[in-house]
């Protein structure tokens, strides 16, 4: 264990003096304020009451039917109304912004409702216009159905309660959670990759064979030290959502799904790199391997990023307790394979 | 440069290459690319299924609330029945949602209880979705469809020509015309096909403010937003229904962003490969004594890579031209595809040269790795991030993303606006190129430093003389753009009271370090005397390019950004182009930049000639200056 841990050293120490890691962290810290920043800003797009709670939209009303909208939209808080008899007088007042949209409301012969909707082009508040033009007509629209139910042979279900939810909440566990536990995993494969690599191309395995280290003990070394990166950035990460609010349910559990890919995805860089030797190719063929192996688990019944994001909000189910094992047990098997093929053949000429 | 040269280079990077295949890598290289080919479908058939059971929800079959519960699979149905500390049976407590059964006491049954926890909050919000969506499944099964059905919806979109910030800019023609005339989903009601679901006709755009066709092609607006959120591939299945309304927010941008740029992360890892192949054990050294030059063997070598990309690209651009409706007929697919490659292109060029001056500057493989991931994470979300709000906000038009939506859309992009999208690419990608071609040279190629001093070298051969500072003050211009407009697209979603101070802070800091890195590397290699007054003259120098550089960009202010506020911020101020006001004044503004630059750059080249620390720190102090008239420009200005 010990020459390992000394081949697994060096490899950390050459990270840390060439202080390159740095940037690793730095993408992470990017990522993760690019994805708040870009899901904050769209929200702020879609609900107005996450961002800023006084926003009124002001609906000008006109047609000949615009009585029925009326009162629909005056029972919310965040709607306003202005009755035009004149559909040109609303037309001027949303062009010089008095208004946020126009609805002409007229009835069609079969006593349908038609509604014309005016939202504003190429505007930040487009968005959030048409989000709350949605909003009115499906309103006015269950409000009909009511109207109407006598001539309707399903009743439709009652809509629970709204709830004031902000729509961030799901996306912190869905995305952005399951990708800053998986990033580290593909940039320490890759880098396994190239320790390996490294070796070959610039011809100083020489030197390390003529140590008292086994080809096993190379590789391992090598390995340990790229393995151990994912789960600690990992982790990291998870301590810090949690200092900032974000309840982590299963830390635990998710660390050992991060542990199991990460000795997964090293063992398959370690691979393509003592089979191919040149860094081109094996960088090549592992990132496309990796692509392989994740879009396939996709067709798992649970694919690791929904495991993750069960285990993190706090959903988990059977299913996902085992798929954790079952990855862990899978990534060990193939370490130890590579293991064996190593302790058989050494690392070659 | 030498043409026949250049390829022959191209060729032998080409057969070196190919000769490194053996039979086995091409095995496993053509088993991964069938994996792939054969998996993307079946995914892609899957769906996206990251929120699949992450919220529990308690609810019996017997109750209305099942039906919709069971088909989402957002929810994972679990026992409402649960048994409270008081032991009656109560909700479950380790649901999120709960639908009361008879059973329970202290709940209606019916009743919708939840966890007053965020995730219970978000669950029930999920749930009322849920709902919606159900019964609008329901009542596409109704017979009397005017009932199920009984408003019908069309939307459309208009320009508010009272709203544009007045004064922004000389010109007034108002973009008016760019109504989009959207119709939701065709005639034809989806499923039953039943009589009434015809919907509104279609060609109600005249009823409008009808302010005519005057000014569509107005001189240089800015970059349209484009009009109407139509779904890129294919229209909404049912008629106008108030459900069917979905706000202009093209998620396809995440596709064609994957599509072309994911491929392009696999090309620049082999490219960085070659470049730093040339640097180990000094195999660039028979090159480098060759009688060929450096930029023929620079081009050479990046050469296969660009047409591999191009080549890719292309293939892409094709398949997806013939996925989407905009494009009809042999030649509009082959007229979209262009002009898609037309605005990838530039991207690739930037990946190759970054990835160019990664292999230079790598010290190792795992280095490497380091810098292309940064690399590619950083040219992702710059080429996608702004394309997400293609017909949302004017910030799009930053990205060359948004002209290939445009392109698949079938609406046509002007000479102006891929300029504007794509100048600051091309532009950055051959100063990338110069940079990275002036250490392809035997004493930084095969020595190691760190990154930082092989950035300082860089820059350092590429100065001449004192005169060297105005060109490269006025080089960095690009990267300053790219750097304010990524500043921009970071900062914009936010109040602008809290964007805009920092904004301006991360801008001059930005101008800053252009201004004043190449001064600094030139007192680090002793190029100049350290003496105050070669500080001041360098200073002077270096300010004078950034100002001749900038007042380049007011082409940004014409072509570019006026309506948005934060653009106004960040290139305004620099430019003083369409404020009224006096000659004096004017004259005023368009010298208060170049006293500001010359004055701010002085400063940090005093500090410049003692040490790094006293660099950063007289850093610190000329970016406050900056900003501090920043400040006071963009609120005289209003």
């Amino acid at each position: 264990m010990g020459k390992r841990l000394t081949v697994a050293k060096r490899e950390l120490a050459s990270l840390r003096s060439e202080k390159t890691i740095v940037l690793a962290i730095l993408i992470q810290l990017f990522v993760a304020a690019f994805s708040s920043f870009l899901a904050v800003g769209l929200v702020s797009l879609y609900d107005p009451g996450s961002v800023s709670n006084q926003f009124v939209v002001e609906f000008g009303v006109t047609g000949e039917a615009r009585e029925d909208i009326v009162p629909v939209i005056e029972e919310q808080d965040g709607w306003r109304t202005l009755e035009y008899s004149d559909e040109d007088a609303a037309m001027r007042d949303f062009d010089r912004g008095a208004i946020h949209a126009v609805l002409k409301v007229d009835r069609t012969p079969d006593g349908r409702a038609r509604v014309r909707a005016i939202a504003p082009d190429g505007n930040v508040r487009t968005t959030l216009v048409v989000t709350q033009i949605k909003g009115v007509l499906e309103t006015f629209e269950r409000a009909e159905r009511q109207r109407l139910r006598h001539s309707l042979e399903r009743q439709p279900v009652e809509l629970p309660p709204d709830s004031s939810s902000s729509p961030y909440f799901g996306f912190t566990y869905t995305v952005l959670v399951p990708l800053l536990t998986f990033l580290p995993v593909f940039v320490s494969g890759s880098i396994a990759v190239d320790a390996i690599a490294e070796e070959y191309d610039r011809g100083t395995l020489e030197l390390l064979r003529v140590t008292p280290l086994t080809g096993v003990d190379i590789v391992d070394g090598k390995m340990l030290a790229m393995g151990v990166l994912a789960p600690v950035q990992a982790g990291a990460w998870l301590a810090l959502l949690s200092f900032n609010g974000t309840a982590i349910a299963n830390p635990v559990e998710i660390l050992l799904l991060v542990t199991g890919f990460s000795v997964g995805v090293v063992t398959m860089g370690a691979t393509a790199a003592l089979a191919f030797r040149e860094r081109k190719q094996a960088q090549f063929l592992f990132s496309m391997g990796v692509l392989v192996v994740f879009s396939s688990t996709y067709l798992l019944p649970e694919s690791p990023a929904n495991a993750v994001a069960k285990l993190a909000i706090g959903s988990p189910t059977q299913l996902t307790h085992l798929s954790v094992g079952a990855y862990l047990v899978v990534s060990l098997a193939a370490f130890v394979g590579l293991r064996r093929f190593v302790a058989k053949r050494g690392l070659g000429s | 440069m030498n043409l026949r040269k250049v390829l022959r280079i191209a060729r032998w990077e080409v057969s070196k290459n190919a000769g490194q295949l053996d039979r086995r890598a091409i095995a496993v290289g053509l088993v991964v690319l069938l994996a792939v080919g054969a998996l993307t479908p079946m995914v892609a058939q899957r769906g996206v299924t990251l929120d699949d059971g992450i919220y529990q929800v308690g609810v019996s079959p017997e109750s209305p609330y099942y039906e919709p519960v069971a088909q989402d699979p957002t929810f994972a149905p679990v026992d409402p029945k649960g048994t409270l500390s008081t032991g009656e049976v109560g909700p479950n407590p380790k649901a999120d949602v709960v639908v009361c059964t008879e059973e329970m006491v202290r709940c209606a049954p019916g009743e919708v209880v939840w966890d007053d926890t965020r995730k219970g909050k978000a669950a029930l919000a999920e749930f009322r979705k849920t709902v919606k969506q159900y019964n609008d499944l329901l009542m596409s099964r109704e017979s009397n469809q005017t009932a199920a059905f009984p408003v019908e919806v069309s939307l459309r979109y208009e320009e508010q020509t009272g709203l544009n910030p007045a004064g922004a800019s000389g010109s007034s023609a108002a973009r008016t015309t760019r109504e989009g005339e959207e119709r939701l989903g065709g005639g034809q009601s989806g499923g039953t096909g039943s009589p009434g679901a015809t919907t509104a006709p279609g060609g109600s755009a005249g009823s409008g403010t009808g302010d005519g066709s005057s000014g569509s092609d107005g001189p240089m607006q800015a970059p349209s937003v484009g009009s109407g959120g139509g779904s890129l591939f294919g229209g909404n299945a049912r008629g106008g229904t108030p459900s069917d309304i979905a706000p202009p927010f093209p998620f396809e941008s995440l596709v064609l962003a994957f599509a072309f740029v994911l491929p392009m992360n696999f090309v620049i890892q082999a490219y960085a490969s070659t470049i730093l192949d040339e640097r180990i054990n000094e195999r660039g050294e028979l090159l480098l004594v060759s009688p060929v030059s450096r930029g023929d063997i620079i081009a050479g070598k990046t050469l296969p890579y660009l047409l591999g990309m191009t080549a890719i690209a292309s293939i892409t651009a094709v398949g997806i031209a013939i996925l989407t409706p905009a494009a009809e007929g042999a030649t509009a697919v082959a007229s979209t595809a262009a002009a898609s490659v037309s605005a990838v292109v530039p991207i690739a060029l930037l990946f190759l040269a970054s990835a160019f001056v990664g292999g230079m500057f790598a010290r190792s493989f795992k280095e490497l790795t380091f810098v292309t991931v940064t690399l590619s994470v950083f040219l992702t979300s710059y080429a996608f991030v702004p394309a997400i709000f293609t017909n949302v906000h004017p910030v799009a038009a930053i990205s060359p993303l948004t002209l290939v939506v445009k392109a698949l859309r079938g609406t046509a992009f002007s000479l102006g606006e891929y300029a504007f999208s794509t100048g600051p690419l091309y532009l950055s990608a051959g100063v990338l190129f110069a940079l990275g071609a002036g250490v392809y040279r035997e004493e930084d190629m095969f020595t190691q430093r760190p990154v930082p001093l092989k950035f300082l070298d860089a820059l350092d051969s590429q100065i001449s003389g004192r005169r060297s500072m105005v060109k490269l003050s006025a080089l960095s211009i690009p990267f300053v753009f790219v750097g304010e407009l990524l500043a921009v697209a970071l900062l914009f979603a936010l109040p602008v009271s809290l964007s805009m101070p920092v904004l301006l802070v991360a801008i001059a800091l930005v101008e800053e370090v252009a201004k004043s890195v190449h001064v600094y590397a030139g007192f680090a290699h002793d190029r100049f005397e350290r003496t105050l007054r070669s500080a001041a003259t360098l200073g002077f120098l270096s300010g004078l390019g950034f100002f001749l550089g900038e007042k380049a960009t007011a082409v940004a202010q014409l072509v570019g950004l006026p309506n948005l506020e934060l653009g106004r911020a960040a290139f305004g101020t620099v430019t003083g182009l369409g404020v009224e006001t006096s000659p004096l004044v004017l004259l005023g503004l368009l010298f208060a930049p170049l006293a500001l630059h010359t004055v701010t750059t002085t400063i940090t080249a005093a500090g410049a000639t003692r040490d790094r620390n006293w660099y950063a720190g007289t850093l610190v102090v000329a970016t406050l200056v900056h900003a501090a008239y920043n400040l006071t420009v963009v609120s005289y200005l209003g």
